[in-house]
């Protein structure tokens, strides 16, 4: 497939020669009453990192995002719109970004580099499939907040269709990532255990702020995009929530990124 | 059976004027009846008793054998006229029987349809007269290489034999899947939902056939390729529409495909809003007025308007509703939905259009030698004028040409044209040369 991969080194050149557009508009769902859990981390997750670099952009929030968005590997949002592309996604997005040279973590060397694309990609995995586990297998937080806030923006009775269709998509996912036959308990020690191992990264530089210095990268992106999500998120099991809370470093590290590019100042003292 | 009718209905033929020999109808027999209802075909007879003379007994048996088949009970039926024989026959009289042969419990069928550059397979599968009064349930199906299957459930019954027979009442109710591409626009429409439909036909003053359909369904939109404009992907997902469509069609032709004279006139009005979250109103007007000349030729005037509008709860008109413009079965010369407004270089629909035709039928040209095969065929001069989202004629579009039409089982119609684009925007698409296009109402 000689032309599909120039065709792609063609899109490459082209997005490296173009600026950063001034209409970037990242597309959402509406937060306060549609987002779900694991899709509101990775939009937290993606403004965090277009934050950090610095980029300009405009939010829209509309009941089809999902339905717009051109596909993805897990949640499928966020999107954003820059210019003629589209992108869905944290990695697509980052990807984007750093074709055009202008994201945060390009002072760090490649060993660095691949080294915290390990973590963004543990951290994406094990927080989306928990959020997703909470969200739609557990009875009572689907019954009492998935479901209603999912099917808010359709009439009767297309909303217990589109809930029916998105909950088997999402533990068709959890199937795939085999999460669908744990409990409770497995999904609380696989998230505490992966904190555990931020926190741990998190300590090898005491005395600066993020994962890796005094710069933020996409994992401080992204590592704040779902553990605040988890900390605010008032649901029906806090189990996620009282998990993380343990990890005093890591909520530390929320606040601090929420001080500097968003204040919210919803964390819990 | 056909042949005694027409020989009773043109009695300056024949030897004896029908007219005057005098008839009464004693009995009128209906015979084959198993499943359906005695009370179904009551109402065949009451045509016959009213005939006081021959011609006139011919011409009410076969009405009654055409209503006969209308009720969709029998596969064929047969008139057997006899006189009437026995103690209280009276002096004139006729006894009439109907021997009916009732359809089968079950009548499947497959075919073949052509739509735009795609082929499908069509079957059907009817379960006739289940209560015994005409009901009837059908499933038809869809499978085509390009589209996804499409699925049609659908109940009917018949009200002919009420005291409003001669309104020719039905009520049907059908669910239905069905998937619509609009390839030049790159997105797709699945609609899942329901129909109820009332029809019927009035004779106020003149022949109208109304029907009125409330339709719910889910339409969700999707898009068919990776790059499409943002205006357009804004439309993504499913939505809930309700609504009411009234239709009312005009028509006295001499014919469906290749009429000689007569008017056609065709509205369809579309609220929608009664619930779901679609709104907008829809209106459709399609006007044919057949003209003879002399030798055979026949001068046509087409014309066909459509407007779509917001209603005070629409937010966003679907872009699955409104009209394209352009294509040969509206302004010919132009490609499919070609003569319309575009956004980013795709042509989308537009809110308001208005196209129409002139054309010049003739027949073929030694048409005499195969008349049977000739009759199948059109020789046709059309000059096409039209105009998407304005109703001025300035920036109009145009095109002339001629072409071949064939007629495809007396509803059908298929062309191939030579056109010629005379009048065009820059964002048109145009098609100078050959065409071919197949439909039922062409303009």
């Amino acid at each position: 497939m000689t032309s599909q991969y120039l065709s792609q080194l063609h899109t490459a050149d082209k997005l490296a020669a173009e600026p950063w557009p001034e209409d970037a508009t990242l597309y959402q769902p509406y937060e306060a009453e549609q987002i779900l859990l694991p899709e509101n981390a990775s939009c937290l997750a993606v403004k965090a990192y277009l934050k950090m670099c610095n980029l300009p952009f405009g939010i829209r929030s509309c009941a089809n995002a999902e339905h717009m968005s051109p596909g993805g590997r897990m949640t499928k949002l966020p999107f954003i719109r820059a210019g003629a592309f589209i992108f869905a996604e944290f990695e697509p997005i980052v990807n984007f970004v750093e074709q055009k040279d202008l994201a945060i973590g390009n002072w760090q060397d490649e060993d660095e580099k691949a080294d915290m694309r390990t973590y963004v990609s543990l951290v994406e995995n094990i927080f989306t499939m928990a959020e997703l586990y909470i969200s739609f297998k557990n009875e009572r937080v689907y019954k009492e907040v998935t479901a209603p806030r999912n099917g808010v923006v359709f009439p009767w009775p297309l909303n217990h269709m589109q809930n029916y269709g998105k909950r088997r998509n999402a533990l068709r996912l959890l199937k795939v990532y085999q999460w669908d036959d744990l409990d409770i308990d497995s999904v609380i020690e696989k998230v505490a255990k992966c904190c555990e191992t931020l926190e741990y990264k998190l300590k090898e530089s005491p005395e600066t702020p993020f994962f890796y210095g005094d710069q933020p990268c996409e994992l401080d992106a992204i590592a704040f995009g779902h553990l605040f999500s988890i900390l605010t998120t008032t649901l029906p099991n806090m189990a996620l929530a009282q998990t993380v809370q343990k990890f005093k470093h890591l909520v530390e590290f929320c606040r601090f990124v929420d001080e500097k590019y968003f204040q919210t100042r919803c964390l819990p003292n | 059976m056909p042949k005694s009718g027409r020989d009773g209905g043109a009695p300056k033929d024949s030897k004896y004027d029908l007219s005057k020999i005098s008839a009464r109808v004693d009995r009128v027999n209906v015979s084959g009846l198993l499943r359906t209802h005695n009370d179904y075909v009551m109402r065949a007879a009451d045509g016959l008793f009213k005939a006081n003379n021959f011609q006139d007994l011919m011409l009410e048996a076969m009405s009654t054998k055409s209503y006969l088949h209308e009720l969709g009970i029998f596969k064929d039926v047969s008139v057997h006229i006899d006189v009437s024989r026995g103690t209280d026959a009276s002096p004139q009289g006729y006894e009439v029987t109907f021997k009916g042969n009732e359809m089968s419990r079950m009548m499947g069928s497959a075919g073949t349809e052509i739509g735009q550059n795609e082929g499908s397979l069509r079957t059907e599968l009817t379960i006739p007269n289940i209560l015994g009064r005409g009901e009837s349930i059908s499933l038809q199906g869809s499978y085509s290489s390009t589209r996804a299957n499409d699925l049609q459930l659908k109940f009917w019954k018949p009200f002919f034999h009420t005291r409003f027979k001669e309104n020719r009442p039905e009520m049907s109710f059908s669910i239905f899947r069905q998937t619509d591409r609009y390839d030049i626009s790159s997105f797709k429409s699945t609609n899942l939902g329901y129909l109820v439909d009332f029809s019927a036909h009035t004779m106020v003053g003149v022949d109208l056939t109304h029907s009125l359909q409330y339709e719910n369904s889910i339409r969700d939109v999707g898009l068919l390729n990776k790059s499409v404009p943002f205006g357009i992907r804004e439309h993504c997902g499913p939505k809930l529409a309700s609504l009411l469509r009234y239709s009312v069609v005009y028509d006295n032709r001499d014919g469906n495909v290749f009429p000689t004279r007569g008017v056609f006139l065709k509205s369809v009005n579309e609220y929608c809003g009664l619930g779901g979250n679609v709104a907008y109103t829809s209106s459709t007007a399609h006007g044919e007025l057949n003209v003879p000349l002399f030798a055979g030729l026949v001068a046509q005037f087409c014309g066909r308007v459509g407007v779509v509008k917001e209603t005070k709860n629409t937010t966003q008109l679907p872009i699955n509703s409104l009209f394209y413009c352009g294509g040969p079965l509206t302004l010919r010369g132009f490609k499919f939905g070609g003569a319309g407004p575009v956004i980013d270089g795709t042509p989308i629909g537009a809110q308001t259009f208005w196209c129409t035709g002139a054309h010049l039928w003739a027949p073929l040209p030694f048409a005499g030698v195969f008349k049977n095969l000739a009759s199948h065929f059109r020789m046709h001069f059309f000059y096409n004028i039209g105009n998407s989202n304005s109703f001025s004629t300035e920036n109009m579009r145009s095109a002339f040409g001629m072409g071949l039409a064939v007629k495809l089982a007396e509803r059908a119609r298929i062309e191939l044209n030579y056109c010629v684009p005379v009048r065009r925007q820059n964002t048109d698409n145009i098609l100078n040369g050959f065409q071919f296009g197949i439909g039922y109402e062409f303009v």
